[in-house]
């Protein structure tokens, strides 16, 4: 079960004159904003005086609002930031668990400051670089805030020097996917990620390859993508979450190992399928994480409606 | 003066005791020249081989060549103080498991140098991981000291120390290939390592196969790999080249 229903996140300026309206038009789960820091201006008091708005205004469609951040100057940037109605924020190119404590122990300043619940901001981490995945888990361990863990394939795959070339039958980071999927679930976190080649094409592409490269990022675990494009948002949304076939199949698993532990069955058969405490189990999960997403749909199109 | 890392696509693994390959060594384009002290010298011959490797580097060096030694991992101590020369450009460690033989080595390195006149410091180490623990220890393994360059993947003794039994695809080597680039890549060194498959590796791997391999290693974020033949030099040049 992902602890977050956050299959879609788009990234958006602070700066952004139509921030309200594309967060509103793009039913994505979730807001990133980018941050832009004034040159000839004191940029901490001018995104101070920006953020409260442009929270409110991401917000504005039912997403959930982050600030992507620096990891190397996030103590600064963290000030200037967070404020209320932030869910998170996002450190992009965290290398080790140091700066992961720092920001924790900051946040926990700003929230008494700022009349936040202690501990309510969460912290997502955005890795980019090989010292990122190397100490992954220790990274992911320093702080009870992380809440996901995303590969920025582009930037990870500069820094490791691999090719944008997608010929590969292989995909070249995928153990190290693998790792990241491992490590978030590991401390209670989720990750987010797309499937190869998209994850480093980032094209737009046509619906069926889209829901395709959906379908295969969800079923490697992970829950939920930054997407490169607007449009990949409703498939994303309607990707990351059990497909109706899957809810049908799941609904029926439920109901007949029901009746087969009535007649003191330990397995019973569906479809020439053995159902038993692992596939219930499974059933009853994919069921509620389908509860929570249709919940959150609900959330978003209530929002829609104000 | 070495060459940018980046240019370091091929090395050829030369055995150290046969005068005759030694001799046309140089001749083969390869960027880095291996003098072998380990597999590739018959036991009888590993003490000739020592004593003859520093002229076999000057020469060498004469034609051009940028030369390291591997040494034996057993016999390392031995095979480095036969090594060190102002023409060597770095020794080759197969197999390290613990940050404690690297700053053994370096500490040896760094008397012979003085020893014989050998800028400090300029003799490299590259490092090729041919055991569980060496993967698991490869930060630490490449931080013991300064003068770790590269860090690569061997191949014959992983899968004995494993224990896998490759068939078709030896399908942990992407695996290990990735935890080397992600260490290299972290502490500034070369990734060396290519995509060999079963049956077409070593001595044996064909032009195509040798190609095949070193394209994908650099598909992979690797950027140069060892040759066991002289006919795999170019296969791999042409591998390493960006398309």
């Amino acid at each position: 079960m992902p602890p977050y229903i956050r299959r879609s996140l788009i990234c958006l300026s602070v700066d952004d004159p139509k921030l309200a309206e594309k967060a509103f038009e793009s039913w994505a789960d979730a807001i990133i904003l980018d941050i832009v820091k004034s040159p000839i201006q004191d940029w901490q008091q001018v995104l101070k005086a920006k953020m409260p708005t442009a929270i409110a205004a991401a917000a504005h469609g039912g997403a959930e609002v982050f600030v992507r951040l620096n990891a190397g100057t996030a103590q600064a940037e963290l000030e200037a930031t967070v404020f209320t109605g932030l869910t998170g924020v996002v450190l992009v190119g965290v290398g080790d668990r140091t700066e992961l404590v720092q920001a924790n122990e900051r946040l926990e300043v700003l929230e008494r400051e700022r009349g936040l619940a202690i501990g309510s901001v969460e912290i997502d981490l955005e890795i980019t670089t090989a010292q990122g995945v190397w100490n992954s888990l220790e990274i992911a361990r320093a702080s009870p805030r992380v809440g996901t863990m995303t590969i920025n394939e582009r930037a990870l795959y500069q820094h490791l020097e691999i090719p944008f070339e997608t010929t590969l039958e292989v995909e070249p980071i995928e153990f190290i996917k693998g790792q990241i999927i491992t490590v978030a679930t590991s401390v209670e976190s989720q990750a987010q990620g797309m499937s190869y080649p998209l994850c480093v094409s980032q094209n737009e592409v046509d619906e069926a390859t889209l829901t395709k490269a959906v379908r295969r990022a969800r079923d490697t675990g992970f829950k939920g993508v930054v997407c490169a494009h607007a449009s990949w948002v409703k498939a994303c949304n309607e990707g990351f979450r059990p497909s109706p076939a899957e809810v049908e199949y799941y609904r029926e698993v439920r109901e007949v190992f029901a009746e087969g532990l009535k007649r003191g069955l330990a397995s019973v058969p569906l479809n020439g399928k053995m159902i038993d405490v692992p596939v219930d189990l499974r059933a009853e999960v994919y069921l509620e994480w389908a509860d929570r997403v249709a919940l959150r749909d609900q959330q978003k199109i209530q929002a829609h409606q104000l | 003066m070495s060459q940018s890392k980046n240019s370091r696509r091929s090395w050829l693994i030369v055995p150290a005791d046969h005068d005759d390959v030694v001799a046309y060594a140089g001749s083969h384009d390869a960027d880095i020249v291996v003098l072998d002290l380990e597999y590739t010298v018959a036991p009888k011959n590993k003490d000739r081989a020592r004593v003859g490797v520093t002229g076999q580097i000057a020469k060498l060096t004469a034609t051009g060549a940028e030369v390291f030694v591997r040494v034996d991992r057993v016999t390392r101590w031995a095979d480095v103080r036969a090594a060190i020369s102002r023409d060597l450009t770095g020794i080759v460690l197969p197999s390290p498991d613990d940050a404690a033989d690297i700053v053994e080595l370096d500490a040896l390195i760094t008397t012979l140098e003085k020893e014989r006149g050998v800028e400090l410091g300029t003799t490299e180490i590259v490092l090729m991981f041919e055991s569980a623990k060496s993967f698991w220890n490869a930060d630490a393994l490449g931080r013991a000291s300064a003068r770790v360059s590269g860090l690569g993947v061997g191949r014959i003794d992983l899968s004995m120390t494993l224990g896998t039994v490759p068939q078709n695809e030896f399908r942990l080597y992407r695996f290990l290939m990735t935890r080397t680039l992600v260490a290299a890549r972290m502490l500034g060194k070369q990734a060396l390592g290519a995509f060999w498959r079963p049956g077409s590796r070593g001595g044996v791997a064909s032009v195509a196969d040798t190609m095949r391999a070193a394209r994908e290693a650099r598909l992979l974020g690797f950027s140069g790999c060892v040759c066991a033949a002289p006919e795999q030099v170019a296969p791999v040049h042409a591998g390493f080249v960006q398309s």
